[in-house]
């Protein structure tokens, strides 16, 4: 998948330590945003009381219901798992790998559509690696805040839109539709994805409290959650998908290999060595584990379906030491491995129908509703700004300290998703790639090296030709397979970036390879890499004599490697102001070279060209 | 609850048809290459092949692993006999492969040899370099668009004028050795719309070489059977300027695997038919065509031809992909089976003038030249030369 992966290792330092630091600012003014809004509740609810308005604000909203049970499982379990998985969001090895360890794997088996898509946000990502995860985190742990937060209400309703509009993104885009269009679909190794069912837990969320205080949500729940598992067993006992057989042709079957492969992820030992100990068992009696699944799947689907007391009681219990006992010995618990993003399926379906459950046994008695007492206060809505700031007085004095603490969740979400907004109204990628592959630029002063060359015209051009404007300079090796063509493209890129200011730059190479030191080299170098067209692209070439000369001048290795090899040389790019003076050096290697990369070299360049415009 | 039933069936339905409608599409899906069987007839022989000049044997071989690790070599065996040295030439990466032409001519002392080297990875054209003193000083003369993957995808005249075959099928032209660049001469499209083109049914364009009057030739695959799809440059056109086939291979389709010029002599060499019935045959000109000498016909009995070299006087060789070889003397001669070939990754095999024939097997670092002294039943290895490969200079 082209652009997916950037190519910078998972822990590179440079990239792990921008990480770090990001989440370490974004923290801080997370706190902010939390302290502040505090002390403004504190502030109010004290003036307002020290006025006398207080003692009806802070108690006079009348008997506020109680949240119906099977509600309150899902917001609480969802709102924790949410946290969770925005804590494991932030381990270090995230921003550059989960691309490639997590979206890439997840979508090899989909469909050429499928990888289109989540390669597309996988680029993305790659581009802004840092804003991207720390966004990731930041909203995953304000959903979770926001749900554990808002009980009630207005609000507690729109986490679940939060949570269900997120969970689809991840679901898409993170998960690949969590597997459902790849041919090893099973619910006993994560599908439909674990996204989906905190998508489905905040769409339940968001439906209006009347809706839990009869038990035919309960029921619904329950009845959905049956044909879900049914249509799952039958899934799982249809012959040739691998399921029966423990072992296929002396390698592992499909279940058997899914365990085995998640045991190689580092982990407890003890844990391992249970899950691997399962694997055995389950290669050995491939077909005796999958009847066994598929029986108690098909019979608890059928359990849930009925409706009826008796029979759910029993089976909701049966369901979670399932849900329990598949996300221990198949799943290894999901989030070991420094990329583990969420504890897959098990446990959020197991919520799901211990919420159904608890809709359907523990329904609350029907009480009037806090919106009906809430009506009945000043809402503002009379003319002028003194009633309108009153009225917003009044309101955030009745605010209890949930509606404060769901006020902070959202800024903590705004605060994660505005940062990676910004990031990709910019078509370039971020310069902490090139910085993690090479180092950041060098400040340097002194004079450029003058020299006098050819350039792909055929016209002389020197350096005090071109003074009054900005220069950036590298060395390039027309018959270079590798790293040179990859620097050109990065120059061109630059020039794109700088937009107009891309007039007052000149975009210099001079030709690396003594051998090949004819024009016909560097202009049809030119044409390989389309830069023919480019107006201030300028590619100068001289005898062997002064090109050798020049490389000594500029510290330039170039050294003949034996045996077919190219010839090796070091990747150096310089920026020149006005004056001809050298202000930046680039160690400019491109490292892997994925589009990611390209990128971020050429605004890495871009950026030396910009700062030294200013400078001169 | 009725209703709830209803969609729960439902919902259950919707998810079946999902997920066995995924497994079954993925069962079904079987690997296809589009396009593979309209593709034409295209030469299978490897570019690794060995040359024969007045000053010694040119040799190019693939050495290393694969990919951005592949790296031809190219060798030379001075005429005095002696050791093969490394002759790669500088500063440029070899991983496409090495393509020869000798500069010969009818009685040419000096020993001038041109080297192409094909694109590989984000280089897209040939680099082309040359050589007047056994590899020891090279310099570069006008890059080539993009050479073919073919042993003789590359041609030199005496005078230095070079005609190459590009990966493109397009012919390209460098008119002298000082021109700044390649002139387009020709290309498949072109020699297949005249008439000797439409004679022969011509489905790919295999080889160039120059004629002893120094006019262009071109070797091609021929969809009409029993026509030798061998092209002379004359008057501004194309002409028919194979040899009349007759005999086992008068039935078959043609494709010409190499053409060169040794000497005063052009030769070339035919595969005709395919699949157990195939054979290879050797046909020699010295006058530009007019006439031909055509070989016996080597049968392959289902083997593939791998590489085949040029000596001296027109001695050809051929290596097959089942480990053997067979050896023909020249347009006199007769097809004679050469022993098992020593073990490599590649063979090739080098026919020096005046000495034994040897075999250059290559594996990894390590090139091992074998000898097949006169009268010999097996092989006797002669040198070990060990290649200091830089390997992931390329990456």
């Amino acid at each position: 998948m082209p652009g997916m992966n950037s190519g910078v290792t998972d822990n590179d330092p440079t990239v792990v330590a921008a990480f770090r630091a990001a989440l370490a600012h974004q923290g801080i003014i997370a706190l902010l945003i939390v302290g502040i809004l505090a002390v403004v509740w504190v502030a109010i609810r004290e003036r307002r009381q020290a006025s006398g308005d207080g003692a009806a604000g802070l108690g006079a909203v009348g008997p506020v219901p109680a949240e119906a049970a099977g509600r309150q499982v899902l917001r609480i379990g969802f709102g924790l798992l949410w946290l969770l998985d925005g804590l494991l969001q932030a381990q270090p090895d995230m921003a550059v790998g989960l691309p490639s360890g997590v979206i890439q794997p997840t979508a090899e088996t989909s469909p050429v559509w499928v990888q289109h898509l989540v390669n597309w946000a996988g680029t993305s990502w790659s581009y802004h690696p840092i804003q991207a995860a720390a966004a990731t985190v930041w909203i995953q742990v304000g959903i979770g805040l926001w749900l554990l937060a808002a009980r009630r209400g207005m609000l507690s309703r729109l986490a679940g839109v939060a949570s269900l509009g997120w969970g689809l993104i991840v679901w898409v885009f993170g998960e690949s539709f969590g597997g459902i269009f790849a041919p090893s679909l099973s619910w006993l190794t994560g599908a439909p994805g674990a996204a989906l069912i905190y998508c489905a837990a905040g769409a339940l969320l968001v439906l209006p409290e009347r809706y839990w205080r009869t038990p035919r949500l309960g029921r619904a729940i329950l009845a959905g959650l049956g044909a879900f598992m049914i249509g799952m067993a039958v899934l799982q006992a249809w012959p040739g998908r691998g399921f029966w057989q423990g072992s296929v042709n002396g390698g592992p079957g499909a279940l058997v290999s899914s365990v085995q492969s998640m045991v190689t992820t580092p982990q407890p030992g003890f844990l391992s060595g249970l899950v691997s100990s399962f694997g055995s068992f389950a290669r050995q009696d491939g077909f005796g584990v999958n009847l066994f699944a598929v029986i108690v799947m098909a019979a608890l689907g059928a359990a849930f379906l009925t409706g009826r007391r008796r029979v759910i009681v029993p089976a909701t219990w049966a369901f979670v030491v399932f849900c329990l006992a598949d996300w221990i010995l198949i799943e290894d618990l999901g989030f070991f491995g420094g990329l583990g993003t969420d504890p897959n399926n098990m446990i959020p379906v197991a919520l799901v129908g211990v919420a159904g459950f608890f809709a359907c046994t523990r329904v609350p008695e029907a009480t009037p509703d806090a919106a009906t007492a809430a009506a009945a206060t000043p809402d503002g809505s009379g003319r002028g700004w003194v009633p309108r700031l009153a009225a917003l007085q009044a309101s955030l004095t009745r605010a209890t300290f949930g509606t404060m603490a769901s006020f902070s969740a959202i800024g903590v979400i705004v605060l994660g998703a505005a940062p990676l907004a910004a990031a990709q109204a910019n078509p370039a990628a971020s310069t902490v790639l090139a910085q993690s592959v090479d180092g950041p630029a060098s400040t340097v002063v002194y004079p450029a090296p003058s020299f006098t060359l050819t350039d792909q015209r055929g016209q002389r051009v020197s350096l005090p030709s071109l003074r009054g404007k900005t220069i950036l300079l590298t060395f390039l090796d027309p018959v270079c397979v590798s790293d040179c063509p990859l620097i050109a493209q990065e120059f061109r890129q630059a020039g794109q970036l700088l937009g107009a200011s891309n007039k007052q730059v000149e975009l210099v190479a001079v030709n690396l390879n003594p051998l090949y030191h004819q024009l016909s080299y560097i202009q049809t170098f030119d044409k390989q890499e389309g830069l023919a067209s480019v107006p201030n692209w300028l590619y100068l070439t001289g005898s062997p004599a002064t090109l050798t000369k020049l490389y000594a001048k500029y510290g330039v290795s170039s050294q003949t490697l034996p045996a077919g090899a190219m010839l090796g040389h070091s990747d150096i790019a310089f920026a020149i102001d006005k004056s001809g003076t050298i202000r930046q050096e680039l160690d400019f290697n491109p490292g892997p070279g994925s589009t990611a990369t390209q990128s971020s070299f050429a605004s890495e360049l871009a950026s030396a060209a910009t700062q030294t415009l200013r400078a001169s | 609850m009725r209703r709830i039933r209803g969609a729960a069936a439902a919902i259950g339905t919707v998810l079946l048809a999902c997920g066995c409608g995924s497994t079954v599409a993925s069962q079904g899906a079987a690997p296809t290459t589009p396009g593979a069987a309209a593709a034409p007839a295209a030469p299978v022989l490897s570019a690794a092949n060995s040359v024969s000049e007045a000053g010694g044997t040119w040799a190019s071989v693939p050495m290393g692993t694969v990919g951005p690790n592949l790296f031809w070599q190219l060798v030379r065996l001075p005429a005095s006999g002696g050791h093969w040295t490394l002759e790669t030439p500088p500063n440029v990466a070899t991983s496409g492969a090495v393509i020869l032409a000798g500069q010969q001519g009818q009685g040419a002392a000096g020993e001038t040899l041109d080297v192409g080297i094909r694109p590989s990875l984000d280089l897209t054209f040939s680099p082309i370099v040359t050589t007047s003193n056994a590899g020891d000083a090279w310099s570069a003369l006008a890059p080539e668009p993009g050479l073919a993957n073919v042993p003789d995808a590359l041609a030199a005249a005496p005078g230095g004028e070079m005609v190459a075959l590009d990966k493109d099928q397009e012919v390209s032209e460098l008119t002298s050795p000082g021109a700044a660049n390649w002139s387009s001469l020709s290309s498949q499209h072109a020699v297949g719309a005249t008439a000797a083109g439409r004679e022969c049914g011509l489905t790919a364009l295999t080889a160039t070489a120059y004629t002893a009057g120094n006019m262009p030739l071109l070797g091609a695959a021929c969809a009409k059977a029993g026509v030798a799809g061998i092209f002379a440059y004359s008057a501004g056109t194309w002409h028919l300027a194979g040899p009349a086939l007759t005999g086992p291979l008068a039935g078959q389709r043609i494709q010409v695997l190499r053409l060169t010029r040794i000497g005063g002599t052009d030769a070339a060499l035919l595969e005709a038919g395919s699949g157990p019935s195939a054979v290879l045959a050797a046909a020699w000109t010295s006058d530009s065509g007019s006439h031909w000498t055509v070989s016996s016909v080597l049968k392959l009995d289902s083997a593939q031809p791998t590489s085949a070299s040029f000596g001296a006087n027109g001695a050809t060789g051929v290596t097959l992909s089942n480990g053997r070889g067979a050896l023909i003397d020249g347009p006199h001669g007769s097809w004679q089976p050469l022993p098992a070939l020593p073990p490599g990754k590649s063979v090739t095999l080098a026919l020096p003038a005046g000495q034994a024939p040897e075999a250059l097997a290559a594996d990894g670092s390590v090139l091992t030249i074998s000898r097949l002294a006169p009268g010999a039943a097996r092989w006797t290895t002669a040198q070990v030369l060990k290649v200091p490969i830089e390997y992931g200079s390329s990456a």
